[in-house]
């Protein structure tokens, strides 16, 4: 990996192409996210913007272009991708120890540091004391936060997330981005991350683009400073961002 | 607690009304014996040891016949729904064997299998084997897709997700098949022996009717109604330990 250009991106979408039937959701769309880097997608629902992550993903396959991470082409899910789902998708069966270790114990057997590693994970999180519970022991934003864990047990390179937040109040919301943003920053993980909120969307990315109609409009960089605190939602610049975003996004549909 | 001392105390009404109208009514007791007749017999077939023989026998029965048909019913319901061109083959197959009435097949059985125990563990296994198929069945292939996509994305191979994902996930479905097959596996057992039984529950009450015996039948009733909730509770306390970290409600 140390020997691939620094010009080149790390997640390439290229021409990609998808659709269900006669009507394209993922119409030849090209996207490149730097490594390191934030960005997200802001599109209304059903304007083919968790079709796009599951194609980043490989868990749907481009009927035309293609997906490279770190150069090579994707051909299934991958190996070095963590993936944060709409709904936490936690097994109630299991404690929330186990469902952070799930991604591990699916590949090996489990060894002590993997779940000093998911304690350490839990505390980041700050469920460091409902190790031994159970997900329906949890409220919502707590299951989020085992969902988040759970993807980043593994040390992926990328991360795409698929609205996570979007069940949550706007309180444990604005605590979850904050905890996404420290947790990525940690790993230096490239985030792609896919929301239909405006104000997330600039909060927490790199760069932003609107998703309409299966296609890309309005990409825009999001030059606020990092590491980015709560005071930030209300200063000028911020809301200037998302006055131009919500304006593009009225264009764009 | 109130509800439960209410229900034991319409019992005591239900079984003092009987008496009464045994006592008041002239009710021949060949036709409908009274209670205190009822529970002398009983207490008397439990003393003189002669009924234990016979309920180990029945909850023999009934036990293997369960274990069998529940296994060979889970197996069969997990093979089907994990290959669908088998499903598809199989399945018209299994539901015509279903609607064929099972206890009819016992004459034939007892060719066989001779008389006493097997023919009617058979006839039980046979019983059971529906319900925890059809309930497996329909709970492997009702697992969240999300579910399903999040061990795709985890690189998990097909075992794994059968056993890591699939079945936890119908867990609750299937007890529920179980708890289904445990009431059928009585009528099995004691229906059974009414046709191929020489010993056991069912064939006490041929015997008990071969001698116009009214209150040992209804003992034997009795008997057979507390064997089936002994099972039936059984049924659900392992479903409540299994479950127990399964989502509520």
């Amino acid at each position: 990996m140390s020997t691939e250009p620094a010009t080149k991106p790390f997640v390439a979408i290229e021409a990609v192409h998808f659709g269900y039937g006669e009507e394209a959701t993922v119409d030849r769309i090209d996207w490149a996210i730097p490594r390191g880097a934030f960005h997200c997608l802001v599109g209304r629902s059903g304007c083919g913007k968790t079709t796009l992550l599951k194609l980043a993903a490989g868990l749907l396959l481009p009927q035309e272009g293609c997906v490279r991470i770190g150069g090579a082409v994707l051909t299934g899910p991958g190996e070095r991708i963590g993936f944060v789902f709409q709904q936490p998708t936690l097994l109630d069966w299991l404690s929330v120890l186990d469902n952070v270790l799930l991604p591990l114990s699916l590949k090996r057997g489990l060894r002590s540091e993997d779940r000093e590693k998911a304690h350490a994970l839990l505390d980041l999180v700050s469920l460091g004391d409902y190790a031994q519970r159970y997900p329906w022991q949890l409220s919502g934003g707590q299951q989020s936060r085992v969902a988040v864990a759970r993807a980043l047990i593994t040390e992926p390179d990328l991360l795409l997330l698929d609205e996570p937040f979007a069940a949550l109040d706007a309180l444990t919301r604005e605590e979850l981005q904050d905890d996404l943003l420290a947790l990525c920053a940690h790993h230096a993980t490239t985030v792609l991350f896919v929301t239909h909120d405006i104000g997330e969307a600039v909060y927490l990315a790199d760069r932003v683009a609107i998703m309409a109609a299966g296609r890309l409009h309005h990409e825009m960089a999001v030059d606020l400073p990092r590491p980015r605190g709560r005071e930030l939602r209300y200063g000028q610049p911020f809301n200037a961002l998302c006055r131009e975003l919500r304006r593009a996004m009225d264009a764009a549909s | 607690m109130k509800a439960r001392l209410a229900s034991a105390l319409l019992l005591v009404v239900l079984l003092g009304a009987w008496e009464a109208w045994c006592r008041l009514g002239n009710v021949p007791a060949l036709i409908v014996p009274a209670p205190s007749a009822v529970f002398a017999t009983l207490w008397g077939e439990i003393a003189s040891g002669r009924l234990f023989p016979h309920l180990a026998i029945t909850a023999t029965e009934m036990t293997l016949g369960l274990a069998l048909g529940s296994l060979i019913g889970l197996g069969a319901g997990i093979l089907l729904a994990e290959a669908d061109f088998l499903r598809r083959l199989l399945h018209p197959y299994i539901v015509a064997s279903q609607v064929v009435p099972k206890l009819a097949l016992g004459p034939l059985f007892i060719i066989w299998f001779g008389f006493g125990l097997t023919p009617t563990v058979v006839i039980t296994a046979l019983i059971c084997f529906f319900p925890l198929m059809e309930n497996t069945l329909t709970g492997l292939s009702r697992v969240d897709p999300s579910r399903r996509e999040l061990f795709r994305m985890l690189g998990a191979c097909r075992a794994q997700t059968l056993l890591r994902l699939k079945l936890p996930s119908a867990l609750p479905v299937i007890l529920a098949g179980f708890r289904v097959a445990v009431v059928l596996a009585l009528v099995g057992a004691v229906v059974g022996e009414f046709i191929g039984g020489r010993a056991g529950l069912g064939a006490s009450i041929i015997a008990a009717q071969s001698v116009m015996d009214s209150s040992l039948m209804f003992a034997l009733f009795i008997v057979i109604t507390l064997l089936g909730m002994a099972f039936y509770q059984a049924a659900l306390l392992l479903e409540r330990l299994l479950l127990r970290h399964h989502l509520k409600g």
